[in-house]
């Protein structure tokens, strides 16, 4: 690893567990993720799909491509798409299939 | 070469139907009289989206009733990748291809509609299929496609696949060609000549093609949203193609009433130009047919959404799948949203007539429990079998909807259902005795898609 920065990202699920990864400055947080064999959701892999919503509380992240899966709402309450993300500094993500679950409701209820 | 061309090989446990070579069957009546009643079901499974850490997988599901593990998932060949969300798939050679020396109905191509990777499974030995193919996502995202949705094996042995999107998830979709080996060909049709896509069916013997449309993958991948709706972000437009030149000749916008037009079937008779097409948000079923200068398409069943307890805006019966028996007399529908299977007699294609429906879980049906288990969703995905006796369906509709409509499934897992029908005095009845339940599997509840046949089906097969 160069000496580039490492940003420790605690990811959190809502069943409560919660996990400390060191996220380089030149992967995502999914990638990140991966590395350290913890599964989170995603299919994509493009920002178009969701999956792997993620919603930061903590710590600023930036995409490196359009989030086209997020509408402006999402962005602003916080959601990032983990598969082109990238922390810029120390994070604190809730991760984990309910938090794309969020994003949209039943619009007939 | 693929080994899709080995004339002198049989199949290891079944031959081919009617006892000969070759991936199909002559006629539709030569399906119906020639096939003997279907053993295993080719299901998709999936864990795309949850939190179980597990790829989707193709089930094999023992549907021979004289068997010992009737109704079990005998066998689940893995996806190398997790998150590919299985949708839509198709086999390498249907009864299109039946006049082409040496082929085989072999190879199921299995797309990832999240992941746009492409899967082939050797379906060689029927109960223990193998997975011998991978193309990878940045293959298709070379021809500026992604989200794979509806395979077809086309006449000459090749494979066409409708895609949703560009690369990036936005639009237009298009068309994928592979070659007899699974190598990727390239781009089927001139690129632009739609903007939306979903399914699509030909006709060979007229030379046309009708495909529908649903949406750009980043409009319909986290979930369906009405404000999308209300930005015309959906389809309601059908697509009549000239099938030699590959370009759309017609496009027929099919208004309000015809909001995200899904599943396309023509008739099974290579003479017919009757089709059906179900649009699932206004939940009507159109009639397409050639006029002679033009194609036509018009309702012919509007179903009325319904007041839900404690819901603020009357239920749309959502019309999400929808096929027509292999005798074309009856057309079945499901209604994910509401929870029935409807039947109608179509022997006048522009006028159906309601024959006979189940209801089965659901936000309307009576959710009586099938053997104690409670239905988590609502009827879905159909399959017929080809005598018209048997008909199938499963729960799931797409990972994320399905989280929308029916959150239960994700922790109970979809089941496959099927109904006894009775073609001749046009009703059904639901088999309590029959339960395939995706709950019970070993890494976890899983979502159930798509059905299909060793020996074809009547939501795939075409004739020339
Ligand atoms: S995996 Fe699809 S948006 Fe991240």
């Amino acid at each position: 690893m160069s000496g580039g920065s490492v940003h420790e990202t605690v990811l959190s699920w809502s069943a409560g567990r919660e996990t400390v990864i060191g996220v380089r400055a030149d992967e995502s947080v999914l990638g990140a993720a991966e590395r350290a064999d913890l599964a989170l959701p995603f299919g994509c892999r493009t920002g178009a799909c969701a999956t792997c919503t993620g919603r930061v509380v903590d710590g600023w992240i930036e995409h490196t491509r359009p989030p086209r899966a997020l509408k402006d709402r999402h962005l602003a309450a916080g959601y990032v798409l983990l598969c082109i993300a990238e922390p810029r500094s120390d994070c604190r993500i809730e991760v984990g299939s309910d938090v794309r679950t969020e994003l949209v409701s039943n619009p007939w209820k | 070469m693929s080994d899709a061309r080995k004339p002198n090989e049989t199949s290891t446990d079944e031959a081919q139907p009617g006892g000969s070579e070759g991936p199909g069957y002559t006629t539709p009546q030569a399906a119906i009289e020639e096939s003997t009643p279907e053993k295993v079901a080719y299901v998709m499974g999936l864990y795309v989206g949850t939190d179980v850490d597990a790829p989707d997988f193709l089930g094999v599901v023992d549907v021979d009733p004289d068997s010992e593990s009737y109704t079990e998932v005998i066998d689940r060949v893995e996806m190398p990748n997790r998150g590919d969300e299985l949708h839509h798939f198709g086999w390498n050679a249907c009864s299109s291809s039946c006049h082409v020396e040496g082929l085989e109905r072999r190879h199921l191509v299995i797309p990832g509609q999240r992941s746009s990777r492409i899967h082939i499974v050797d379906t060689k030995d029927r109960r223990n299929p193998e997975l011998t193919k991978v193309i990878e996502p940045e293959e298709v995202f070379e021809h500026d496609l992604s989200a794979p949705h509806t395979v077809h094996c086309i006449p000459d042995g090749n494979v066409l696949i409708s895609m949703l999107g560009d690369r990036d998830g936005d639009l237009p979709g298009g068309f994928l060609a592979l070659d007899e080996d699974f190598e990727v060909e390239g781009r089927w049709e001139p690129p632009g000549e739609i903007e939306m896509n979903y399914d699509y069916w030909y006709q060979p013997r007229h030379d046309v093609m009708v495909s529908s449309e649903w949406a750009a993958p980043k409009t319909y991948y986290p979930g369906f949203d009405l404000d999308d709706v209300e930005a015309g972000d959906y389809g309601r437009r059908i697509h009549v193609w000239n099938w030699e030149d590959r370009t759309v000749e017609q496009t027929i916008d099919l208004g309000e009433e015809g909001l995200i037009p899904l599943e396309v079937r023509f008739l099974h008779s290579p003479e017919a130009t009757h089709g059906y097409v179900g649009a699932a948000l206004s939940s009507n079923v159109f009639h397409f047919h050639d006029a002679g200068d033009e194609w036509r398409a018009e309702r012919v069943i509007d179903v009325e959404a319904r007041e839900h307890d404690g819901w603020e805006m009357p239920v749309p019966g959502l019309v999400t799948d929808l096929l027509v028996s292999m005798d074309d007399r009856y057309l079945f529908f499901s209604n994910w949203l509401h929870g029935d299977v409807r039947m109608y007699d179509i022997s006048d294609p522009s006028n159906p007539r309601l024959a006979d429906r189940i209801w089965a879980g659901g936000h309307f049906g009576d959710p009586a429990p099938v053997q104690d288990r409670e239905l988590a969703g609502g009827p879905q995905m159909l399959q017929l079998s080809l005598d018209g006796e048997r008909l199938y369906w499963t729960t799931s509709l797409f990972s994320s909807w399905d989280d929308q409509f029916y959150p239960e499934e994700a922790e109970r897992g979809s089941v496959m259902l099927k109904a006894d029908v009775d073609p001749r005095r046009g009703t059904m009845q639901l088999d309590e005795e029959f339960l395939v339940d995706f709950g019970e599997l070993p890494a976890g509840p899983a979502r159930a898609h798509e059905i299909r046949w060793p020996d074809g089906d009547c939501t795939s097969d075409v004739w020339r």
